[in-house]
């Protein structure tokens, strides 16, 4: 009895090192850059399928994969936030969108038109002759209408919801590149199988390695926020972008390095993963959901809280699956409804 | 030192400065005075990069200022001082007090600039190491200030640094502004209190509804008709 519940604490913990490696990475894009990134899942199986080639195909150690994926979702989500949520962070249309959208929209009704025969011209005359309306017509409005209200910043409530929406798109997108890349099939490979025992219970010697890497990156990442001069930037703006800026912090760049951050720690993730488990390119979403819950769990925005909640919900989800494997996801979205219920900001929040 | 020209700055639809202009001189403390929502506040926002004007130019020793970013207008050597204290309050007092010197140039020397704001408010010395939001309302407005001049600056933009303190504490805060101007360090101050305000300035200026309605000195201000009528109940 005695050895089945340390059994059940320590798969909880090895299972718990992932989800809180996950979680912080969320809980860093959503507290300080203020992007709740439903896509979040997407840069995990970006990590894992990536992984799995190097693997596979080019026989790239998986540790030495952790060094490669790490630094590339960083750099993919660093340029996502300098592009996209940059945009999306101060006023709306910028040159180039509303180009886009009246485009489409001209295009539009000139092929309906040409289905009516009311038009007769050459489909990519047409297609010329609406964009370099559009451009004109984007042009003007940036020099007239739009120009005062360039560069100011929105609310913060509005780009919460925009960049959310955002991120959502974002996922189906990345999905999507990733299923015509990879395919739709799930896969694996063995790496560091051979068990280990501990207190008289079996674990993979791979369950154990991204266990220690989750603590040492959780570790070194505390420090990172505490010592460095980055990261106390960092603790500014997510405190307060506004006098942050004031004290001499290039905010966008904060921003994007943060969301970078995340990127790189849900990639990193990634990887650990496709050691122990199967992965496929529609694993992401349930990542997504695992990372949301736990972040709720510890407290919207706490990064401590997502490390604490990360372990709560794997030694939670492990003693569920000791008694009914199929059940833990189910007990997850419980824990989930419950903690709104009784303690809505979560373990450590404010 | 600072030049404000025909600057109009707009919230959204609502134009909240009109054609303003101002000028700061090397070495004064210019106060600007007004009630509530006269825009006091929106100027410092925009001289210090939160804000763009739609119009107009700022300049700061000689150079544009008015298209740049908050974090390279603090390094050419503009403080703001922000209404509320506005600390990072999870963060120690030291830490505080270390993002205010986050500016390359100024991160070097920091610990000798921490050593002259420790000399300046001894009390920080003595909290370094709790927590911003365990101070009192006096001491947060002692590291809002100190954080201030850690990036070393030339001119503090100071935004209603008595908001909210004992008429001791007041006493003080002036008192320390002054001392600062002795330093070397020029002062554009945003109060509420005017009489106080207007003792300490060099000149001063009224802003009512987005405009500057009068310019002077201290005291020729103070015996002005409408700034007693309207500012000091007389």
């Amino acid at each position: 009895m005695l050895t089945s519940i340390l059994d059940v604490l320590i798969a909880g913990l090895l299972l718990g090192g992932l989800y809180a490696l996950i979680a912080m990475g969320l809980s860093l894009q959503y507290g300080v850059a203020r992007v709740f990134n439903i896509s979040h899942g997407e840069f995990i199986m970006l990590g894992g399928m990536a992984t799995l080639t190097l693997f596979t195909v080019f026989k790239i150690n998986p540790l030495i994969a952790i060094v490669i994926c790490g630094p590339i979702t960083f750099v993919l989500g660093y340029i996502i936030h300098r592009t996209f949520f940059r945009h999306l962070l101060t006023s709306l249309p910028i040159f180039g969108e509303i180009t886009i959208l009246c485009t489409l929209f001209l295009w539009t009704v000139f092929r309906i038109l040409a289905d009516y025969n009311y038009v007769r011209l050459n489909q990519f005359a047409a297609l010329a002759i609406c964009l370099v309306i559009a451009i004109i017509l984007d042009f003007a409005l940036n020099r007239t209408a739009f120009r005062r209200i360039h560069e100011s910043r929105v609310a913060a409530g509005v780009f919460e919801s925009t960049s959310m929406l955002f991120s959502f798109g974002l996922m189906f997108i990345i999905k999507n590149i990733a299923f015509i890349g990879w395919g739709p099939s799930i896969r694996s490979y063995s790496f560091l199988q051979q068990p280990v025992s501990i207190a008289g219970a079996l674990f993979g010697m791979n369950r154990l390695v991204t266990l220690g890497f989750s603590i040492l990156i959780g570790l070194a990442f505390y420090f990172f926020l505490t010592r460095t001069r980055i990261g106390k930037a960092i603790r500014a703006a997510a405190s307060d972008p506004t006098v942050a800026q004031l004290m001499g912090v290039n905010i966008n760049q904060v921003l994007a390095l943060c969301f970078g951050l995340g990127a790189a720690m849900a990639g990193i993730a990634g990887v650990l993963i496709s050691m122990c488990y199967p992965v496929n390119a529609n694993m992401g979403i349930e990542y997504t959901i695992i990372a949301i819950i736990v972040v709720a769990l510890g407290g919207l925005g706490s990064i401590p809280g997502s490390f604490i909640g990360g372990f709560a919900l794997g030694i939670i989800g492990s003693i569920v699956s000791f008694f009914e494997p199929g059940l833990a996801l189910v007990a997850y979205y419980f824990i989930f409804g419950l903690l709104l219920l009784i303690r809505p900001k979560g373990i450590l929040g404010k | 030192m600072l030049q404000v020209k025909n600057i109009n700055v707009f919230y959204g639809r609502i134009q909240v400065l009109w054609d303003l202009c101002l000028e700061v001189k090397e070495g004064e403390i210019l106060a600007l005075v007004g009630a509530n929502g006269a825009g006091k506040t929106t100027l410092l926002n925009t001289i210090s990069g939160i804000i763009r004007p739609s119009s107009g130019t700022i300049s700061f020793l000689g150079r544009r200022i008015d298209n740049l970013p908050p974090h390279e207008i603090v390094q050419l050597g503009i403080s703001h001082i922000p209404e509320g204290r506005r600390l990072f309050a999870d963060m120690s007092v030291l830490e505080n007090l270390e993002m205010g010197a986050y500016s390359r140039g100024s991160w070097k020397t920091r610990q000798k600039t921490l050593e002259e704001v420790f000399h300046l408010f001894p009390r920080l010395r003595e909290r370094a190491g709790q927590p911003a939001r365990t101070l009192s309302g006096g001491e947060q407005q002692m590291l809002a200030m100190g954080r201030g001049l850690m990036s070393k600056p030339k001119l503090c933009l100071i935004d209603e640094p008595s908001n909210g303190l004992a008429p001791k504490l007041v006493q003080e805060v002036f008192q320390i502004i002054r001392s600062l101007r002795e330093q070397g360090i020029t002062i554009l101050l945003v109060e509420q209190n005017v009489r106080q305000t207007l003792e300490i300035a060099d000149r001063a200026c009224v802003l009512e509804n987005g405009r500057i309605a009068l310019e002077g000195c201290g005291e020729e201000l103070l015996k002005s008709e409408h700034v007693r009528k309207a500012y000091l109940g007389l």
